[in-house]
């Protein structure tokens, strides 16, 4: 650890887990943009290459990604939340029943939205930290109910639709050149970045990541903090159910089935350890570009293409590049816990 | 009997459950549905008691429902083949053991945390059956349905056998050093190697048994329909989970017994008749196994606080 | 001298055993023996050396020279488990049981042979562990879960199974620490038939009236050496405290120029009943360095811990500069004024994975960043002004604290706690395990502190840096603040109050 401080600091970089996450990304978008690029009989651009593909990307990418964002926190806390997907269904089916049924106005729908997303983080927050439950198994019950909820609402049957435009330029428009929900995906991303990096509250979150109890001898609240972080990931949740809805111009309770998988292993892919502690949000958007530039650049190849196995061949690839970034990430920890073997002989 | 208090109350409560169907619903206790309800549970069953064993052991396997799709499909596929069942199920049960022996090797070898491993794994092995298999179904040959019987006969068949492996995985764990050792190691895996256990081999050796029940379960489950799908076991991992959750074992390992989550899944599984019989809108269902989740956990968390307070 | 048949071979030999960890010379040469049907008695100030040993003679450690001889046989590799095999155990103060199984189940997977398919029968292991409670007059229902006994219990639990296990050697480590004198009786009588039955008992106490009631011999350890075995017989309690303290204050520790200052806190019958702490009355001056003396387990940190709002008090009054307070978490007793450098430095202290200005700057978040936003440049400066003031020694203010030596580590954790400018300041074992250089530096520290008008409460079971340090002198005993002695005192009065001893009985 010494030998790595000594470093310069060009050299750091290059150690640097982000930096080789991003190296990767630039090397598989490279080579998905050669392969992946053809002109078609009219002289046009096609596939991977082409604006319209990339812009694609970003809009796919923005709810997993804000999934990601905001089990980045939860993550660092040596927490876990896999009930993130389920409450992005809720939140939708909460948004269109209230605009639907309830005849609010969009902003005022959205808003509550957002607050149902605070309390279902809430639901989570409380059973963990008032009652020093596992978060694994809270956020395994709350990932039931809040899907089961969601279903209820509708009797399993009812989509809501029929938004007006105004809303669902949300998930399907540019504006200023990118997709609006590439914009509001930034900004989060800018918010969640300083909350992680640059303010107190994300300094306590690595330190009861890394040691709960030392935490607690230095002062700082664990309790109060363990709790925004869920609560945090039930509003980011909401948000990302509002940008769903806009995209598909649809509201149904089986949206975003599955997606805490793919947001946890985002996150663990860019570095964060599922220990707690370490990690970056910077890595997690690396993360979550690396599986989104993988699953929409293998559509492209035509190989894949002949194949019609884009996802099938993503989510293999997805699921190897998780268990090699948590051997690299692991290694270290199995030397320090070698070494310890070794002293205590 | 405090020991046993939580395998007990989710036992009462699975009887009130019944109490009140027969008193508002009898329908439901006309044989044939309840025979059927309770043969397609039993391949849940046979699931439930390899988790019960990888939760006593503080550790976790969301890769199940993908290493049951996968082990489904490979079995349906010995089995269009032309081979007989008996064939099938030993291959069936070597699948699953493979995949459960990567995770195990994962975890117990590379010590990476179980949780992460088998998320990765999950999503491997359902990607790809995808890519395999493109989605389509497998068609079976004739004899392969209720191994050629009657459905009752086959039914029964089914239900004989999961019910002996829960015996015999209760009696194993109960009464055989091996079983105990389990349980060793999830209370305390430090304590257990000072007691001479191997807790790492523990570990590894209940993944592949908990793979090979999975290859069981998919052959339980292949000979009760005509054809097989390659989604057949997604989401059955959390309907084990929360089985075993539900039944008493707890999550931080070395608790529980697999009587209690037998009871855990009977009482979930109740859910969902239960509503229809009624009269409850059936789309409640999920929500109110939710629900059952999170009071078995908070039950427990006020107990344990109550626990410490007397102790002060 | 030849008459008579000759004594039989001891069952456990040690000769001049030593041990080195890193630089610190644990054991520097240590001669030992045990004989069979004996209680032979470990005495030793805290780091005399006496756990070492323990670890040397279970096999946790492999001494670096020196002979160990069991049962005639001179043994090289000495490993946990061939202890265990050549019928050594250990009852630890912390029993190593398995929380969630029951008794029966703990002494049966301790005893029973292995083989992973053998069956195990239940009213077999029963009927054991019922014959083996009652060998060790245990009232306990083997169908208990051991997390629910109680600590005493649970030991008693380790020395049936050291009973079951046919063990010729039991090393017992301060066995008494948390027992009632009910408790301790029961215990004694085990111990007295363990003893009558062959069994070597090697027994580690602080407590004199114990060894005067139980031991045949004593041996006493200091600094790593053994200073002496004797019959117990043959030596009296002023002897023994003699042997044990029988240094110099082998170090110049900086002068005190504390003259008296106003009253910083003040505690009236301060309890916590489940910290432990009973009845506590103490009162700190700006300036003074109050020594908090005693052995482990005596109640000094738990009461620190009362202070700092780990464990809240339930009874008594707390009044710091007069007024009074009742800090429910640590978050408020820092907010009050309260700094508390902990013990356990790497799991408490310091959070090894972070860099040494995030560290530092850990308890005063909100006076340095009152509006949340960090101000990375005003962290470091603050941090290259801590490691330049307390002269760290460290590759700069971003190295983790993992990589620091201990004496580093506990400067950065003192920093902490001085960045948060204290009232008073609470220091557990400041120099525990912290090399010489460090150590003087650490009391060269405290000392500036001191005179800086700061109220210092030292924890140390270094007797002579509490010696040397302390304008007054607080020796607790179970959980109770039993004397106050003044800084001049000599180290048999602390000594002796710390055991428990009148000093009319002692040879001050």
């Amino acid at each position: 650890m010494i030998a790595a401080n000594n470093q310069p600091s060009w050299r750091r970089f290059l150690l640097r887990y982000e930096t080789l996450l991003l190296a990767v990304l630039v090397i598989e978008w490279l080579i998905f943009y050669h392969y992946g690029t053809s002109t078609n009989r009219r002289g046009h651009l096609v596939g991977f290459g082409t604006l319209d593909r990339q812009f694609d990307i970003l809009r796919h990418s923005c709810e997993i990604g804000l999934l990601a964002l905001a089990l980045t926190p939860v993550i660092l806390t040596a927490g876990i939340d896999l009930s993130v997907g389920s409450l992005l269904g809720l939140c939708a089916i909460v948004f269109g029943k209230l605009w639907h049924d309830g005849g609010l106005s969009i902003p005022l729908a959205a808003a509550l939205t957002l607050v149902v997303g605070a309390m279902g983080g809430g639901l989570n927050a409380g059973l963990i930290t008032a009652l020093r439950l596992p978060p694994l198994i809270v956020t395994l019950g709350t990932y039931s109910l809040f899907r089961g909820l969601a279903e209820a609402i509708t009797q399993g049957a009812v989509t809501y639709t029929d938004f007006p435009s105004g809303f669902l330029f949300l998930g399907q428009e540019r504006w200023n050149g990118l997709p609006m929900q590439a914009w509001l995906f930034l900004l989060m991303a800018v918010l969640v970045w300083i909350l992680v990096h640059r303010t107190t509250w994300g300094r306590s979150f690595r330190v009861i990541g890394f040691s709960p109890e030392g935490a607690r001898y230095a002062g700082l609240p664990v309790e109060r903090r363990v709790s925004i972080v869920y609560i945090l990931a039930g509003i980011i949740a909401a948000l990302a159910a509002l940008i769903y809805t806009a995209r598909l111009g649809q509201a149904k309770a089986d949206a975003g089935t599955g997606y805490e998988l793919f947001a946890i292993t985002a996150v663990v892919l860019g570095g964060t350890s599922i220990f707690g502690g370490r990690g970056s949000v910077t890595g997690t958007l690396l993360g979550v570009a690396a599986i989104a530039v993988l699953k929409n650049g293998l559509a492209c190849l035509p190989v894949v293409i002949r194949l019609n196995a884009a996802e099938e061949i993503s989510g293999l690839l997805t699921g190897a590049l998780l268990l090699v970034a948590l051997t690299g990430n692991a290694v270290p920890t199995f030397l320090n816990y070698l070494r310890a073997r070794r002293q205590a002989r | 009997m405090n020991r046993y208090f939580r395998e007990i109350s989710v036992t009462v409560a699975l009887g009130l459950v019944l109490l009140v169907m027969a008193g508002f619903a009898p329908g439901f206790y006309q044989a044939q549905p309840l025979l059927s309800l309770i043969t397609r549970e039993a391949p849940t069953l046979v699931v439930m008691c390899g988790m019960a064993l990888i939760i006593i052991s503080r550790q976790i396997d969301i890769s199940v429902g993908s290493q049951f799709s996968v082990c489904s499909i490979g079995a349906g596929l010995l089995a269009a083949r032309g081979w007989p069942l008996v064939a099938v199920l030993p291959a069936a049960m070597m699948m699953g053991a493979a995949f459960g022996a990567f995770n195990g090797w994962l975890i117990a070898g590379l010590r990476l945390p179980s949780i992460v491993v088998t998320l990765a794994t999950m999503v491997m092995l359902r990607q790809g059956l995808n890519l395999l298999q493109q989605g389509a179904f497998v068609n079976l040959p004739d004899g392969v349905q209720w191994f050629g019987l009657s459905q009752t006969v086959g039914q029964w068949t089914l239900v004989a056998a999961a019910l002996s492996l829960l015996l015999a995985c209760g009696l194993f764990m109960r009464h055989v050093a091996a079983g105990r050792w389990v349980y060793a190691v999830g209370t305390d895996a430090e304590a257990a190697r000072l007691a001479g256990i191997r807790p790492h081999w523990v570990t590894f050796l209940v993944f592949v048994f908990v793979g090979a029940l999975t290859g069981l379960a998919a052959t339980m489950n292949l000979v009760q329909s005509p054809q097989i799908q390659p989604l057949v076991g997604s989401g059955l991992e959390l309907k084990v989970i929360a089985a075993v959750v539900v039944g008493g074992v707890a999550i931080s390992g070395g608790r529980g017994n697999v009587w209690g989550a037998f009871a855990g899944l009977l009482l979930l599984a109740c859910v969902s008749p239960a509503l229809t019989h009624l009269h409850v809108e059936a789309y409640w269902e999920k929500a109110i196994q939710g629900m059952i989740i999170l009071l078995a956990v908070v039950a427990d968390g006020l107990r344990q606080r109550g626990l410490k307070g007397g102790h002060g | 001298m030849l008459s008579g048949p000759p004594p039989p071979p001891p069952l456990l030999t040690l000769r001049r055993a030593a041990k080195n960890f890193g630089g610190v010379r644990a054991l520097r040469g240590v001669d030992f023996d045990l004989q069979a049907g004996e209680v032979h008695a470990l005495l030793g100030e805290n780091g005399a050396g006496k756990s070492t040993l323990i670890k040397i003679i279970t096999g946790a450690h492999q001494p670096d020279a020196g002979e160990i001889i069991v049962a005639g046989r001179s043994l090289t590799g000495l490993t946990p488990s061939l202890a265990q095999q050549l019928g050594i155990a250990c009852i630890y103060q912390q029993p190593a049981l398995f929380p969630d199984l029951t008794v029966a189940e703990n002494i049966g997977l301790r005893l029973e042979p292995a083989g992973s398919m053998r069956r195990i029968n239940w009213s077999q292991r029963r009927q054991r562990a019922l014959e083996l409670l009652a060998r060790v007059g245990a009232n306990l229902s083997p169908e208990a879960e051991v997390r629910t006994l109680s600590m005493p219990e649970q030991q008693l639990v380790e020395i049936a199974c050291a009973v079951g296990a046919g063990a010729r050697i039991v090393v017992m480590d301060e066995p008494t620490a948390s027992l009632t004198s009910r408790e301790q009786d029961r215990l004694f009588t085990v111990v007295r038939e363990l003893r009558s039955s062959g069994v070597g008992i090697i027994y580690i106490s602080h407590r004199l009236d114990e060894i005067f009631t139980l031991a045949d011999r004593v041996t006493v350890l200091r600094d790593g050496e053994s200073v002496g075995t004797q019959p117990v017989s043959a030596i009296t309690h002023a002897g023994l405290i003699k042997l044990m303290v029988g240094r110099e204050v082998d170090q110049l520790y900086p002068p005190t120029e504390f003259t008296g200052g106003e009253i910083v806190l003040e505690l009236r019958n301060v309890g916590c009943a489940a910290a432990g702490v009973y009845n506590v009355s103490l009162a700190v001056r700006a300036g003074e360095v109050f020594g908090l003396a005693g052995l482990v387990g005596a109640g000094r940190s738990e009461l620190a811990r009362v202070l700092f709002g780990l464990t809240p008090a339930d009874r008594g009054e707390i009044l710091l500069c007069g007024k009074p307070i009742t800090p429910r978490s640590p978050a408020e007793a820092v907010a009050l004024g309260l700094a508390y450098v902990p013990e356990d430095r790497r799991r408490h202290g310091v959070v090894l994975e972070l860099p040494i200005d995030q560290n530092i700057t850990m308890a005063i978040h909100a006076r340095l960043f009152p509006t949340a936003w960090l101000k990375l440049g005003t962290e470091r400066k603050l941090a290259l002004d801590f490691i330049r003031d307390l002269a760290v020694k460290c590759a700069g203010p971003q190295a983790p604290g993992g990589s620091l030596s201990g004496g580093n580590q506990q400067k950065v954790s003192l920093a902490r706690w001085l960045a948060t400018q204290p009232k008073i300041l609470i220091l557990d074992e400041p120099t525990q395990g912290v090399d010489v250089g460090a150590k003087s530096e650490i009391h060269r520290i405290i000392r500036q502190l001191a005179k800086a008008g700061l109220a210092v409460i030292m924890i140390s079971s270094d007797l002579p840096e509490i010696l040397g340090m302390s304008d007054r002198i607080g020796v607790m005993r179970g959980g109770k603040l039993t004397t106050i002695l003044p800084g001049q005192s000599d180290a048999h009065a602390v000594m002796a109050a710390a055991l428990g001893q009148e000093l009319a009985k002692g040879a001050a």
